[in-house]
């Protein structure tokens, strides 16, 4: 069975030193030497953290490609032997995954999240750009205005096996006055700290797009990323 | 964690190259910190190199208008180089504009455009 320093170290070989990889690894402790297949959720989620950080910081092209890879190689996918008899399924069947944001460095574990899983389901490298842009919004909205709340992201495929990614943003902040998401669907609406643009951005993004905001109650957006045939 | 992003100088321009996590704090610093820098060494232009920034969102947008704009308050040229296409085309299809920075392809076409300036 294969370490985490293993299959990660083969993807890292020839973009970043041995000697930093070396150190990369230290920082992971008892995690780097655990077999990928043990890992945990959220071991998994406390290993790509580092090893995103890591491989922004020291690889000099391809980060996006390199992060991606190392998610990939994290993730029990088709032919490893967990999930007993599923081993042959495809990579849509995953089950959904939720990710708790509540402050601002959430909103990159949950953007990278949405990147490796758009590029896992077979998005092409466009549409996973776009995939994340999207979810870094959402997120950021969640930050800014309810201060927490989760994102879920879910692989689908229809019958014609067209394969895409559900993305559920939901909160239980102050809402969306009505008032206001006139103003935000004209394009007149201006907020501090952003361009009161996240909302519409997301809606230009992506395929379908709801939003279901109750002042008071809460905001839920639900869109859908569709992949190209 | 206390940070802050690093200022070089080239000749008469000062470049930042963004390598982290922009925030508000961040970002308000390093617009700060470039406002004094442009004073003090009498730049004539401010590069900011985001290729190693996968994702720019509506937010980051923001800050790098922000930070456009006040450069060329301060009567200096802004430029943000290293967008990459995946980037381009997201930033295109969410209906974004950048209009208060130029942008170049990479630094060396940046220095260039600002000698000519």
């Amino acid at each position: 069975m294969k370490t985490v320093e293993k299959e990660i170290g083969a993807i890292l070989a020839g973009t970043i030193s041995s000697i930093t990889q070396r150190s990369i690894f230290n920082r992971l402790g008892g995690l780097a030497t655990t077999p990928v297949q043990q890992l945990t959720p959220s071991d998994r989620s406390t290993i790509l953290q580092e090893l995103e950080n890591s491989i922004r910081l020291f690889a000099r092209s391809n980060s996006a490609q390199l992060i991606a890879a190392c998610a990939k190689a994290l993730t029990p996918g088709p032919g490893s032997p967990a999930g007993p008899g599923t081993s042959a399924a495809p990579a849509a069947m995953a089950a959904p995954k939720k990710l708790p944001i509540e402050q601002e460095k959430d909103i990159a574990t949950a953007r990278l999240e949405a990147w490796s899983e758009a590029v896992r389901i077979g998005l092409s490298k466009f549409a996973s750009v776009k995939v994340a842009t999207a979810v870094s919004e959402l997120a950021r909205n969640i930050v800014f205005y309810a201060g927490k709340g989760t994102i879920e992201l879910r692989s689908l495929k229809d019958d014609r096996g067209i394969v895409g990614l559900q993305i559920i943003s939901a909160d239980q902040g102050p809402g969306i006055p009505a008032a206001k998401l006139e103003e935000i669907w004209a394009g007149t609406y201006k907020s501090q700290r952003g361009m009161g643009k996240g909302l519409v951005a997301v809606k230009k993004l992506v395929d379908d797009f709801h939003l279901d905001t109750r002042p008071g109650i809460g905001t839920t957006v639900t869109c859908v990323f569709r992949g190209e045939r | 964690m206390d940070q802050e992003l690093p200022i070089i100088q080239i000749r008469n321009c000062l470049l930042v190259s963004i390598q982290t996590e922009l925030h508000d704090r961040l970002a308000l610093d390093l617009q700060a910190a470039l406002m004094e820098r442009v004073r003090k060494v009498n730049a004539r232009g401010v590069i900011l190199d985001v290729s190693a920034v996968e994702v720019i969102d509506s937010y980051i947008t923001r800050i790098l208008h922000d930070i456009g704009k006040s450069v060329r308050f301060m009567g200096a040229e802004c430029f943000i180089v290293g967008i990459r296409p995946a980037v381009a085309m997201t930033l295109i299809e969410m209906g974004v504009e950048l209009d208060s920075v130029n942008t170049a392809l990479n630094l060396d076409l940046a220095m260039e455009r600002l000698e000519l300036l």
